[in-house]
């Protein structure tokens, strides 16, 4: 990051990866009336009540949640309002929802940010807006017991309704509210003392409610950023270089665009946010004029210091890097792995790589940029207002303060809106004509513009003493560093040896919960990669890559002693020291999926095959216990066909089961399609993928069946978006092994390299 | 200049004949729930009826749609409650929602053909429209569960001119 990105570091500062406290509620409540601006308007029209930053209640007795995480399809903002529903004892039916701006008010309480992502809302929210509900209760019924004249200690409050069984007085929200007496404030220690419900008491948390987003989903009224329409607005269509990251422009020619109908400007970006390289908006009354002009606009390049960088310089460059004994730093480091390798019985090596991927939600990324006197409106989906307002900003010249975000639905998120790239097209394109513009990525510029999940190289070694059991294990990563890229020193952890911060969102999951006595890991840097392919976060992180890494090298090491992979790792997840706890609930998961998919108890056709996986993504203080036994067949070609999933997951409390279902399967079908459909590749500096003929996630016939088992056991929830994506592609390759004899160690997993190791 | 029949409307847009129809929709039209997602036929989120066909109208010109009956997720139904329309709210099958009036839209033409279809034709039917978030399995049970219900208002229907 750089000059020019202001203001982003987060409110709260202890945010050390690993150690994050879910149970602080931070919120400071203010009870009583919103500022109501005069007395004669607030006479003609009653006041709302707003318990908190986080609901209003309106005098007709609506309750409107606003959420300030972004909404990409996990719900997230009805989960907000049923935690609030459930402690307020709200009726479903009066719950509404509305989308924060980047108001810091709006932070969440744990994170002191606005950022959505590593599956943490619903555990780091729970409890805030589990007291911010309650403590509305609480002033509701303190109004409603003076009112009816009537102990408050009486009272019973469900489905918006106090009532007062002894005298079957009852008052409902919307009287409460309309009589103004509630006005009881809590400071923050009065709210950290309230008594929350106990798990036998909920009457709305574990119910599956509808969620409150889905009718408007259906009728086309849902509006995301790029339906954001403005009077006066124009459009920009992008021209973007060759070369992923690092080209200037040279010159532009737009004499021929000129000539085009609609046509206002050709704005070449001055992006000193560093979001992008080379690019240029055409810009059009309409987008299908924006979208001609840029055709024929004329755009020479310099390329860059990445113009000849492909797929295969980087994988080359992450295995000279692993191969330094100085690179990178140290992420665990227990005992000493090289000592135990010489008196070892047994070693193995092995390397596993993953492809570039691509995010490609279903809305190409788009902004639409205003400026109204000082301030500057942008109207995004995004993931992550606290930076990509700082973005826009950067790209206007000002400071962040005078930005207002204003959030939309998105229409697929999967970390890609955690970037704020769009903004600054939108923003410079509506500064150079005066107006409003609404900036559209075609898919070709969605696509190779992706802040991609990085290509990754990684190298496991493990030693296994005389009676087979594993005693060391070292494991390095390489990648690019996609929270790096950020510039906020926060979201970096320290290394255990002291040479300085590390992502940690880059070897995440290598923090197993095996017993393994002398345990490295190492996170090097890709500079290559991070260059040439600046990375993004996409969903479920480095738990995509680690875990693929080290779920094979278990399987592989369980077969080289001769044992059943899946009683090796039961064997692994001991639970003494420091992964007691955690070992044994995702020992039981493991359990659960193999006894539900019927492991090891059929005798399976010739090229079939089940293998296992476990994980504790995301992190090891979030972790969400995770289990998927996959069954493949294998052809005789290497075409690897996925007959079943079964997961089983242990997400300690589940507040929505049907949706936690639809996240769990959502999340395994992200996993296979990169297992088995995705890739994407660089040549000369450029993602050669570029729509969806080419870049071809799962579709419906190539769904397998996926049975979904959730664990709820009463411990505080987990998060579920994401760490069903990390366990299917292991146990994917290792059920190939089991069909077929064929280890696979490339993701994606394709057809020659199993027809190839079928042969070896 | 074109003239479009747009959900039963007749309407006069500015645009060249070769505009879109899906950016004529949107901006002109400033009717928003059929989307843009990839801008070559790939990937289904703009699909829209033509004479009751489902098409792309990424790939569809003002020129072809002119003098068609064009029908987009807003007109569907006349309050979002088309039978497919209750079977995704019954069924919860939006994540995201994006591509979801393109499926709906697909799926409709189905229907309107055939009012018992196969898991099997079902997915041949639905297989060019992309879900990111892979709501694939409740879509299925979605079109299915729509089906069903028309199949019986249908016979119910029947059954009350008879009597």
């Amino acid at each position: 990051m750089n000059e020019h990105v202001k203001n982003i570091i987060p409110e709260t500062t202890d945010l050390s990866r690993r150690s994050f406290l879910v149970g602080t509620a931070a919120t400071g409540l203010v009870l009583g009336y919103a500022a109501v601006p005069g007395i004669d308007q607030a006479l003609a029209a009653p006041a709302s009540f707003e318990p908190s930053v986080w609901y209003s209640i309106a005098p007709d007795g609506l309750v409107t949640v606003t959420c300030g995480k972004a909404d990409m399809g996990q719900h997230i903002a009805s989960t907000m309002a049923q935690i609030v529903a459930e402690e307020l004892g709200a009726s479903w039916k009066d719950m509404r929802v509305q989308l924060a701006s980047n108001d810091p008010k709006f932070n969440d309480p744990v994170l002191g940010a606005q950022i959505t992502g590593g599956s943490w809302s619903t555990m780091m929210n729970f409890d805030a807006m589990s007291r911010a509900g309650a403590a509305g209760r609480m002033a509701l019924t303190e109004a409603a017991a003076s009112a009816m004249g009537v102990p408050a200690g009486e009272l019973v409050v469900r489905d918006s309704v106090i009532s007062h069984p002894k005298s079957k007085k009852s008052m409902s929200f919307a009287d409460v509210v309309k009589g103004g007496k509630a006005t009881k404030s809590f400071t923050p220690d009065e709210l950290k003392a309230i008594k929350l419900k106990s798990p036998d008491q909920y009457t709305l948390i574990g119910v599956s409610v509808p969620q409150l987003d889905i009718p408007s989903k259906t009728n086309g009224t849902a509006k995301y950023g790029i339906d954001v329409m403005l009077p006066g607005m124009a459009y920009g269509a992008l021209v973007t270089p060759p070369v992923r990251y690092g080209a200037t422009v040279k010159s532009v020619d737009d004499s021929a665009a000129k000539k085009l109908p609609g046509f206002i400007k050709a704005v070449t970006l001055d992006d000193k946010t560093g979001s992008t390289t080379g690019w240029v908006v055409a810009v059009a009354n309409t987008y299908a004029q924006a979208k001609k002009a840029a055709e024929a606009l004329k755009v020479s390049y310099d390329g860059g210091p990445n113009a000849k960088v492909s797929s295969e310089s980087l994988l080359a460059e992450a295995k000279r890097l692993q191969g330094l004994d100085d690179s990178g730093q140290f992420f665990v480091k227990d005992g000493d792995p090289n000592a135990a390798f010489g008196s070892a019985a047994k070693v193995l090596e092995a390397e596993y790589t993953t492809s570039i991927n691509i995010h490609a939600p279903m809305e190409p990324m788009n902004a639409t940029a205003e400026f109204k006197g000082d301030i500057l409106h942008i109207y995004s989906g995004n993931q992550f207002a606290t930076r990509s307002g700082a973005i826009a900003a950067g790209a206007a010249g000002i400071d962040p303060k005078y930005v207002v975000m204003h959030q939309m639905w998105l229409g697929g998120g999967f970390g890609r809106r955690l970037d704020a790239d769009m903004m600054v097209p939108a923003v410079q394109a509506a500064k150079a004509i005066g107006k409003p513009v609404k900036v559209i990525y075609t898919r070709e510029n969605d696509m190779t513009m992706d802040y991609s999940r990085p290509l990754t190289y990684q190298k496991v070694k493990a030693g296994v003493d005389a009676d087979g059991k594993l005693v060391a294990l070292s494991h390095d990563v390489v990648s690019a560093w996609p929270t790096a890229r950020w510039g906020i020193p926060d979201f970096l952890s320290p290394s255990v040896d002291k040479k300085g911060p590390l992502d940690a969102f880059t070897v995440n999951g290598a923090d197993f919960f095996y017993t393994v006595p002398n345990h490295h890991v190492r996170a090097i840097k890709n500079e290559m990669a991070h260059s040439a392919t600046p990375s993004g976060q996409l969903r479920s992180v480095a738990p995509g890559w680690t875990f693929w890494a080290i779920e094979s090298a278990i399987d592989e090491i369980a077969h080289a002693t001769g044992k059943d992979p899946a009683q090796f790792r039961v064997e692994l997840l001991d639970g003494k020291g420091k992964n007691d706890g955690g070992a044994q609930r995702l020992r039981n998961t493991l359990l659960a999926a193999m006894g539900l998919a019927g492991y090891g108890t059929k005798k399976l056709p010739k090229g079939e095959g089940m293998g296992v996986a476990c994980v504790s993504s995301q992190e090891r203080a979030t972790a969400s216990w995770t289990a998927c036994v996959a069954h493949v067949a294998v052809a005789s070609s290497g075409e690897v066909t996925v007959k079943k999933l079964t997961v089983a997951t242990d997400v300690g409390t589940q507040v929505h089961p049907d949706n936690i279902r639809a996240q769990v399967e959502g999340a395994a079908l992200w996993g296979m399609s990169l297992a088995l459909f995705e890739k994407a590749t660089l040549k000369d500096g450029g993602i050669e993928q570029t729509n969806f003929d080419s870049y071809t996630p799962l579709r419906m016939s190539q769904m397998p069946e996926v049975a979904v088992n959730v664990i709820a056991n009463g411990e505080k929830a987990t998060g579920v978006g994401e760490p069903a994506v990390t366990v299917v592609a292991p146990a994917i390759g290792n059920a190939v092994f089991n069909a077929v004899g064929a280890r696979i160690r490339g993701l994606p997993i394709t057809a020659e390299a199993v027809k190839a190791a079928m042969k070896a | 200049m074109a003239n479009l029949n747009i959900n039963g409307r007749n309407m006069s847009v500015e645009a060249a004949n070769d505009t879109p129809l899906l950016w004529v929709i949107r901006e002109q039209l400033q009717m928003t729930g059929t989307k843009f997602g990839c801008g070559a036929g790939l990937c289904g989120a703009c699909t829209v009826h033509l004479n009751g066909e489902a098409v792309r109208s990424c790939q569809t010109s003002i020129a072809d749609a002119a003098g068609k009956k064009i029908t987009t997720i807003e007109g569907l139904s006349a309050k979002g409650d088309h039978p497919l329309q209750k079977a995704w709210i019954a069924e919860q099958v939006p994540q995201c929602g994006y591509c979801q009036s393109g499926q709906i839209m697909q799926a409709a033409s189905l229907l309107s053909k055939n009012s018992n279809p196969t898991k099997e034709e079902v997915v041949a039917h639905m297989d060019g429209n992309l879900c990111r978030c892979m709501t694939y399995s409740r879509i299925q049970k979605a079109i299915l569960r729509a089906a069903s219900e028309m199949r019986t208002a249908s016979a119910t229907g029947t059954e009350r001119r008879a009597t």
